[in-house]
């Protein structure tokens, strides 16, 4: 201190006064923030980077925003590994899960097929029954919110609001279509819910769909054609209702509907080589750069999926890579094939000292999907028909051994086409299920630049084409029994693929079906349709052309859907086996799916049905005849 | 100004302080005034001075494994003292509660204390290991430890909530701390106390029912600077080795695959035909599938073996993937401080710097921690100071991809044939196998994280026994996530690379204004605490991915704007809170003690109208051998009965959850002129809940604490009953409402358990001293109510009563344990002679036999039963401390968890594709191998959904650690205070007798139910502490 004289020590003291002051000033302060953290606002929460429904369904674009919703929801159905759509698909004529390497898979359906597993899988190794419950309600949600909003926006005009109300009608008609005939009654969600509900209860199938052809017709009226693809077009509208109308047994307001689309003006069926490939009809077709062209007058609505839209978010993960259609539907052709000499035959990858890289022909498949004897072989008795013509149908024997391998050792079928028997008549394949089967190439190519080896990349996909509003309106036919009529639908679609003409005294409901398989294979949620045809000759009581006639009273036990299959795919009727020892099974229950538990056991205040053969069908109360108003 | 009750006179009194049985100095010995939290420390000849108000009152002498002293001063200015070495910590010990301390005599409520300093030996590499075995009733996980970062999740008492956080709230130096705790240099820490009971937690409110664990970090003490070097090395190495099988092990193996798989082979048909038994011809072998050729290749083919795992075969070279994937991981950490106190400046600083190598090739962690604690006395009445903490944190390893060593075949290549590229998948198969190695060698990342929290406070001495204290508590976190993956990777070379750019800013500040009044009137004494705070958190995030790089992706995410599908995001969030706390403790005849808190919050991420809440808690004490009537029982040194209740809050939920969010994202139309343009969508993605509010905690606690045989013996003992109520649960909805879930209030958790701890000074000798600490704890978990009665109805819709339902859907059941195992319950394997029975659940001999309960020849929920717990049914840690010959310190430490079970479906032998890859050598079920508890390979699970279930029971032999130090004269020798070399092996060994698949404890189940193994480490440690 002796360095300090009087005055510095005053100073010091000065300036430690003035700390001080400063540091009272500064807490106060402190204080001060404290005082305004107890405002009443200072708690009010500040979301920053979401939109609310307060701010955000105002005007007629946040509308179209919640029909974004309701369309890109609607490509799920086809995209990615295990796509929904083999579901539907598996459960019918057409095609069984190939994924022999284990257990789980949907193929021994008597023992997979349950309420829980509906529940508790949604993922590629399982069917995705789950998943058309959960996503099908959610569209109705995206709807729902439109149709309870729509008069909370402003609009331009009445037509602008009837036309996006219109549109919102189709999305959830689209899903109630489905529900019904793939769970048949079904709780009835009209409205938006803003809190929770436990109540529900299920409503009588009829109920629904007389509903939704009241929204239908509503949007018949004001939803336009001049749209862009991946909306809702008036085609696509009527196209649904007829649909309905068929479902409903009308079948004359069905001839209505499916003519409104037919000579609407809008749509043709094409004819003739076109787009930017211009190699055949079919082909051309099918070609993900032609779908979606203004020249291409057949897609009455589409998916659309093109590269650089940054996935798709289904809740839980991203989906990006395409719609994957040769990984699911192509065979696993990379293993299991021998040569004569009993080598490796072939390889399915993309470098190293490859000659010949066939994934980029065909991709890596690994035949989930895989198709029956009857779509391969039974169905395509006319030589000349494009769709099984060489180059747009491509079979095995058209791919080579290629294993590097194979050249090192100079065996004799290096780059040779494959064979599936030796000169002595052994198998060459050690399971013809998944690495054996033949596909339509016109479909399913798809090129890849995403994956390596390619799995099937972006394209856009018909949801309702044209050709299936003839099938349509020749079925509505048939069931009037005016089957001149109805052949006469059947030959626009056969002859516009070169095949020959059919005559009135050959059709009949089997007939129509094989049609359906040959022009809408991988397109239409077959077990979907199945389900409404059984309805329909239950309903009706027509016989069916195996001569049986049948009834609503004991639907899940005696019905169409079931005998048709076990008609037609060999694996259920024959009880084949995988290689894993897992058989082929099915059961006349399967026309309706089980309600997933969950579904079941969340609304714990009322009861969703479950559907007879399986577990939880006994707590069944009868269900509502009309929609319940909350 | 009235601050003429300032103190004119100052009395100093100095003094040695001397080991009782040898005479020799202490050093570190704590000289404090009674009753004041004041103090210094003695110096290394032992000798210390201390500045008091007056000659008035008494020191108390207080060291680690000494008993404490009370000397009163009574006008003395040299008091020399002896402490009787080994005795176990004493009630005198202050522990640190919120806003302030107490002495561990006066507590009322349930607190665990470490004292990291005693942990030096161990070398804790994080604060979890600071913790984890040394407090009852805390349980760390295993969780994210296995990596080189180190860690894992904390609970305290069991799990209290379904869908809000569990982790307890973190404080650093009377601050709420909600930084990350990696960022925490272990070496900085003085003291952790775990706030375990309502009453202790409730000043903390709404954050506290997960209990409240407080950190305090070094301050300085000596008056000669101290410098402190704390420095070791060592590594890591896989602690229980999982054996996959070598080359002719993977080829009988997948000889018995194919035997299992394929159900109807030929006889010998997978079998070497080079040792076919005499009925079997080579030629009807090589018929079987119409094979020409080398019988060899013919086979191999069979077994689904790839050209290059064939050529390998007959060249006999195999690859030992398994070696690749681990390694001995490299560890250092350095820590240097300095510290001292002179005049009326205290200051600590630190800088340390930690790099780690994991024992999975490739990962690593490496950070650079600094602090600063410093404190001035500007006036005899104000003082000034400010704690902060700076951490560069870098986790941009990339670790290899250990989990494909199962896929690659022993036969299988690293290398393409040029030897110098990765081969794009080992065994030539794409679509399972990929080369453990593409990550490491094709992505370039950046993920480095700065954080900065700091307390700048100022508090000052008012009249009357008031003080006043200050604090404002900056904290920033910033976050950088750059990665790209390179196109020569085989997964993205068609995508031509893919590249992400994260930046996250994040800035939350706190402010407390904290009044104490502090008096004694006689007998009475009275401590009161009143506290104003108020938070405000913020964050900014941005992320930027991109692929398909143009010309070519060289520059990566450095330049993220050259690729051609971006794809932008962004993600702000703020939140605001509030507090107001009052609490009293008051002292009658040191006998009695009475705590009363209360407080009140406000936070906004909850509804409207429920934004704040209030939190009472009430604790009474009864230093019982204090009384006159226990005077004469002299083997009780001390014994307190504490109870308490409290009411606790949790808020520990996403800070948006009550409002409904609506989500975005993008779509496409083509035009009828055949553009492509993006649309966007909007869907409501979440339910809003107005009412949404706090989760509460109500808890009872009674403890017992004691000290008998002249304080050889101590402890404590508690029991609580903690009830949740107004839990924060993700209330599953029926999916038609097209939600599946909304955040809600509802139902009851309640928590009971018991605490025990001991210690005790079991030898006390001068060459030779043995010092144990004991636990033992458990909790029981019950559901009491989920979502409140329904009404039941009769046939014709008339309500006849009600009932609550459980949540089968969820798995939760009133009256259940929330961890309780609900599933399918398998009975064994199904034999050779029981092919029939077993083909009528759709599965063959081999396969799991699944209890079907109602015989229905279906699986479904009415199958499902109660089959035990997946969290322990109790716990104990066990440690031992020796000294020998004055220099030696030895200790091990072992804990124990029983009861708890986890999934095990290793033993369905029937992950991936076992014809196209490896495999652990887990046993398996065949005809002529007719075990009960592993199927068939391959096998089936039939229509059943059951998971197979392992006890986990073990005890781990934490730690052992040997130190030695540095006699003194050697020390003094080389101008240091001390000096200590220790070495110590961390995860040492493990005991598991249900259990044989890695490491039990390593076993995790993440939020979506999903398991994860982590390979579990040992760590062995060499390192030096020493004091200039």
């Amino acid at each position: 201190m002796s360095l300090f004289n009087s005055d510095d020590s005053i100073k010091l003291s000065v300036m430690k006064s003035l700390l001080k002051y400063i540091l009272f000033i500064s807490a106060a302060f402190a204080g001060i923030l404290v005082m305004q953290g107890c405002k009443k606002s200072w708690l009010d929460p500040e979301p920053l980077s979401f939109f609310s429904p307060s701010n955000a369904y105002q005007d007629a674009e946040g509308m179209r925003a919640a029909l974004v919703a309701c369309a890109r929801n609607a490509r799920i159905e086809y995209y990615g590994d295990n796509p929904p759509i083999l579901t539907e698909m598996l459960f019918s004529e057409v095609s069984v899960d190939g994924t022999t390497d284990k257990s789980g898979p949907a193929q021994d359906l008597n023992l997979l097929i349950t309420p829980d597993n509906a529940s508790e899988f949604d993922d590629a190794d399982h069917a995705k029954i789950g998943w058309y419950w959960k996503e099908g309600y959610r569209a109705i949600k995206y709807a729902n919110t439109v149709i309870t909003r729509i008069d909370d926006a402003k609009y331009e005009s009445a037509e602008e609001r009837n036309a996006i109300l219109g549109a919102a009608y189709f999305h959830r008609a689209l899903r109630y279509y489905r529900l019904v005939h793939q769970f048949g009654d079904v709780p009835a969600v009209m409205k938006e819910y803003s809190e929770p509900k436990l109540d529900f209860f299920s409503v009588k199938r009829d109920v629904i769909l007389q509903k939704m052809k009241e929204d239908l017709e509503f949007a018949q009226e004001w939803v336009p054609d001049a749209v862009n693809k991946g909306e809702v077009s008036k085609g696509a509208v009527s196209h649904l209702l007829t649909k309905v109308n068929l479902a409903l047994g009308n079948f004359d307001d069905a001839i209505t509907s499916a003519t409104n689309v037919i000579d609407g003006g809008g749509y043709a069926l094409m004819r003739e080589p076109f787009g930017a490939t211009k190699k055949n009809v079919i082909w051309d077709l099918h070609r993900p750069e032609n779908k979606s062209i203004a020249e291409n007058k057949e897609g009455l609505y589409m998916i659309i999926d093109r590269f650089g839209d940054g996935g798709y978010y289904t809740g839980t993960t991203t989906l990006t890579g395409g719609m994957r259609v040769m990984r699911n539907a192509i065979p696993y052709w990379g293993s299991n094939i021998n040569t004569p000499t009993g080598k490796k035959g072939t390889n399915d990858g993309t470098s190293g000292d490859l000659d010949l890289v066939q994934s980029d022909l065909i991709g890596r498949g690994i035949g989930r999907c895989r198709p029956t004897p009857y779509s391969q072989f039974d169905i395509w008795d006319d030589t000349s028909d494009l769709r099984h013509a060489e180059g747009n149908w491509m079979r095995m024997e058209d791919l080579a051994y290629n294993e590097p391998q194979l050249k090192q050792s100079n065996d004799p079928s290096y780059l040779k086409p494959l064979q599936l028997h030796n000169a002595s008549g052994g198998l060459l394949c050690k399971d013809t299920i998944r690495s054996w089967f033949e596909w339509p190439q016109y479909k399913l190519y798809v090129p890849d630049d995403e994956n390596n080896p390619m799995q099937g990349g972006h394209t856009d996909w018909y949801l309702f084409r044209l050709a299936e509003t003839y099938l349509l309106r020749a079925e509505a036919y048939f069931w009037k029994g005016d089957l001149a009529s109805a052949a006469t639908d059947i030959n626009e679609v056969r002859t516009r693929a070169g095949a020959a003409e059919t005559t009135a005294d050959q059709v009949n409901m089997g007939m129509i079906l094989d049609e359906r398989a040959r022009e809408l294979f991988y397109e239409e949620p077959r077990k979907t349709e199945l389900t409404r045809i059984a309805y329909l000759f239950a309903l009706t009581g027509q016989a069916a052309e195996n001569g049986k006639t049948y009834s609503l009273e004991n639907f899940s036990d005696n019905n169409y859907y079931y005998d048709r299959i076990i008609a037609k795919n060999a694996f259920y009727r024959d009880g084949i086996h995988t290689i894993h020892g897992d058989q082929y099974t099915i059961s006349p229950y399967h026309v309706l799916w089980p309600v997933p538990t969950d579904a079941i056991q969340a609304n714990s205040n009322g009861i969703v049905n479950q559907n007879k053969g399986y577990t939880g069908y006994e707590r069944n109360v009868p269900a509502l005849d009309q929609i319940p108003e909350d | 100004m009235s601050l003429s009750l300032s103190l004119n006179a100052q009395f100093v009194v100095k003094g040695k302080v001397t080991d009782k049985s040898n005479n020799e100095p202490l050093p570190g010995v704590t000289v404090s005034l009674q009753g004041s939290s004041s103090g210094t420390s003695t110096s290394s000849t032992g000798t210390y001075s201390i500045t008091l108000p007056n000659g008035n009152g008494a020191l108390v002498f207080s060291n680690v494994g000494y008993s404490n002293q009370t000397i009163k001063v009574n006008g003395k200015q040299s008091i020399d003292v002896q402490l009787a070495a080994g005795l176990t910590p004493s009630l005198s010990e202050v522990v640190v509660v919120g806003y302030g301390t107490q002495r561990k005599k006066d507590l009322t409520g349930a607190v665990g204390q470490v004292k990291a300093t005693q942990l030096e030996n161990e070398n804790p590499s994080s604060v979890q290991d600071v913790l984890r075995g040394n407090v009852s009733g805390l349980n760390i996980s295993q969780t994210n430890s296995a990596s080189a970062k180190g860690g894992g999740d904390l609970l305290v008492r069991g799990k209290s909530s379904i869908n809000a956080g569990t982790s307890p709230l973190i404080v650093v130096d009377g601050v709420i701390y909600y930084g990350q705790l990696s960022d925490i240099n272990p070496n900085d820490i003085s003291t952790i106390d775990v706030l375990k009971d309502a009453s202790s937690a409730a000043v903390f409110g709404a954050k506290s029912a997960s209990g409240v664990v407080l950190i305090t970090t070094k301050k300085g003490t000596s008056d000669e600077p101290q410098i402190t070097l704390n420095s070791n090395v060592g590594y890591g190495e896989v602690a229980n080795n999982e054996t996959l099988y070598d080359g002719p092990g993977f080829v009988s193996w997948r000889t018995d695959v194919q035997n299992s798989r394929f159900i109807d082979h030929s006889p010998y048909e997978y079998d070497d035909p080079r040792n076919l038994p005499s009925d079997v011809s080579l030629d009807d072998w090589l018929a079987y599938d119409n094979s020409s050729g080398d019988p060899v290749d013919v086979w191999l083919t069979r077994l689904g073996m790839r050209p290059v795992e064939i050529a390998n075969y007959k060249d006999g070279i195999t690859t030992n993937w398994y070696d690749m994937m681990f390694q001995k991981g490299f560890r250092q950490d350095h820590t240097i401080s300095l510290s001292g106190k002179k005049n009326d400046v205290s200051y600590y600083m630190s800088v340390g710097y930690t790099n780690n190598e994991g024992v999975i090739v490739g990962d690593e962690f490496t950070t650079l921690r600094t602090r600063l604690n410093l404190e001035g006395k500007i006036s005899k009445y104000l003082s000034v100071g400010i704690n902060m903490q700076f951490a560069d944190r870098d986790e941009s390893s990339v670790p290899v991809n250990w989990g494909q060593m199962v896929n690659s075949s022993p036969y299988g290549k690293l290398y393409n044939d040029d030897t110098a590229t990765f081969r794009d998948s080992p065994n030539d198969d794409l679509g399972n196998n990929s080369n453990p190695f593409l990550d490491i060698a094709y992505t370039s990342r950046l993920q480095k994280t700065n954080s900065l929290f700091g307390t700048l406070y100022a508090k000052g001495e008012l009249p009357a026994g008031f003080s006043y204290q200050v604090n404002f508590t900056p904290h920033f976190d910033f976050y950088r996530y750059f990665n790209g993956v390179s196109a020569d990777h085989p997964s993205y070379r068609v995508r031509k690379g893919i590249a992400t750019r994260t930046d996250r800013t994040t800035y939350d500040w706190q402010i407390d204004n904290i009044l104490k009044w502090d008096r004694t009137f006689g007998e009475h004494k009275f401590n009161v605490t009143l506290l104003a705070n108020a938070e405000k958190y913020q964050s900014w995030e941005t992320q930027v991915d991109n692929e398909g790089f143009d010309p070519n992706d060289n520059l990566s995410y450095h330049n993220i704007g050259a690729g051609i599908k971006p794809i932008a995001k962004s993600d702000d969030q703020v939140s605001t809170g509030n507090a107001l706390m009052a609490r009293l403790n008051y002292t009658l005849m040191e006998r009695y003690l009475l705590t009363l808190s209360y407080r009140r919050d406000g936070y906004s991420a909850f509804g409207q109208g429920n934004r704040t809440a209030d939190f009472p808690a009430v604790a009474v004490g009864w230093l019982f051998t204090n009384e006159k009537f226990m005077e004469n029982a002299t083997w009780l040194n001390s014994g307190k009965l504490r109870f308490s209740w409290g009411i606790n809050g949790n808020r520990d939920i996403g800070r948006y959850v009550a409002l409904s969010e609506l989500t975005t994202g993008k779509y496409q139309y083509i035009t009828p002129g055949g553009e492509v343009i993006p649309v966007s969508q909007l869907w409501v993605s979440r339910m809003s809940n107005p009412g949404l509010q706090w989760e509460k905690t109500t808890s009872y606690n009674i403890g017992f604490d004691f000290s008998v045989l002249n304080n050889r013996l101590g402890g404590s003992i508690d029991v609580y009953e903690k009830s949740t109520s107004d839990l924060l649960i993700k209330r599953s909805l029926p999916t038609v409402i097209g939600f599946d879930d909304v955040m809600a209030n509802l139902g009851e958790v309640q928590n009971r358990g018991l605490e025990v701890t001991l210690n005790s000074t079991n030898i006390n000798r001068k060459n030779f001293s043995w010092r144990t600490t004991a636990s033992f704890w458990l909790n029981r978990n019950k559901i009491v109510h989920l979502y409140g009665p329904v009404n039941v109805l009769d046939a014709e819709g008339k309500v006849i009563g009600q009932v609550e339902n459980d949540d089968p859907d969820n798995k939760w059941f009133i009256g259940h344990d929330l961890s309780e195992i609900w599933n399918q319950k398998i009975l064994g394997i199904w034999q050779a002679d029981e092919a029939e029975q077993a083909s009528e659940y759709g599965v063959f001999p081999g396969d799991f036999k699944v209890e079907d309960v109602d015989g229905d020849k279906k699986y479904s929920d009415a199958d499902r039963q109660f089959m035990g717990f997946t969290t322990p049914r109790f716990q104990w840690t066990l440690r031992n401390e020796f000294t020998l010959f004055r220099d030696f310190d030895v200790s091990f430490m072992l804990y124990s968890s029983w009861g708890q079970k986890a999934t095990y479906n290793e033993a369905k032998n029937n992950r991936g594709f076992q014809d196209r890859q490896n495999s652990y050598t887990f046993p398996y079920w065949t005809p002529d191998n007719p075990i009960n508890d592993y199927a068939r390979l391959y096998s089936s699970n039939g229509g059943a959904s059951f998971d197979v279930y392992r006890e986990t029971s073990f005890i781990r032999l934490n730690n052992v650690s040997l130190a030695y130090s540095l006699p003194e004269n050697i020390v003094k020798r080389a101008t240091f205070e001390s000096a200590k070399i220790y070495v110590n092996v961390t995860n040492a060994a493990l005991y598991a007798p249900d259990w044989d698949y890695w490491d039990p404890e390593f076993r995790n189940r993440n939020d979506e139910g999903e398991i994860s193994t982590a390979i579990p480490p040992r760590y062995y440690t060499l390192g030096v502490n020493v004091t200039f």
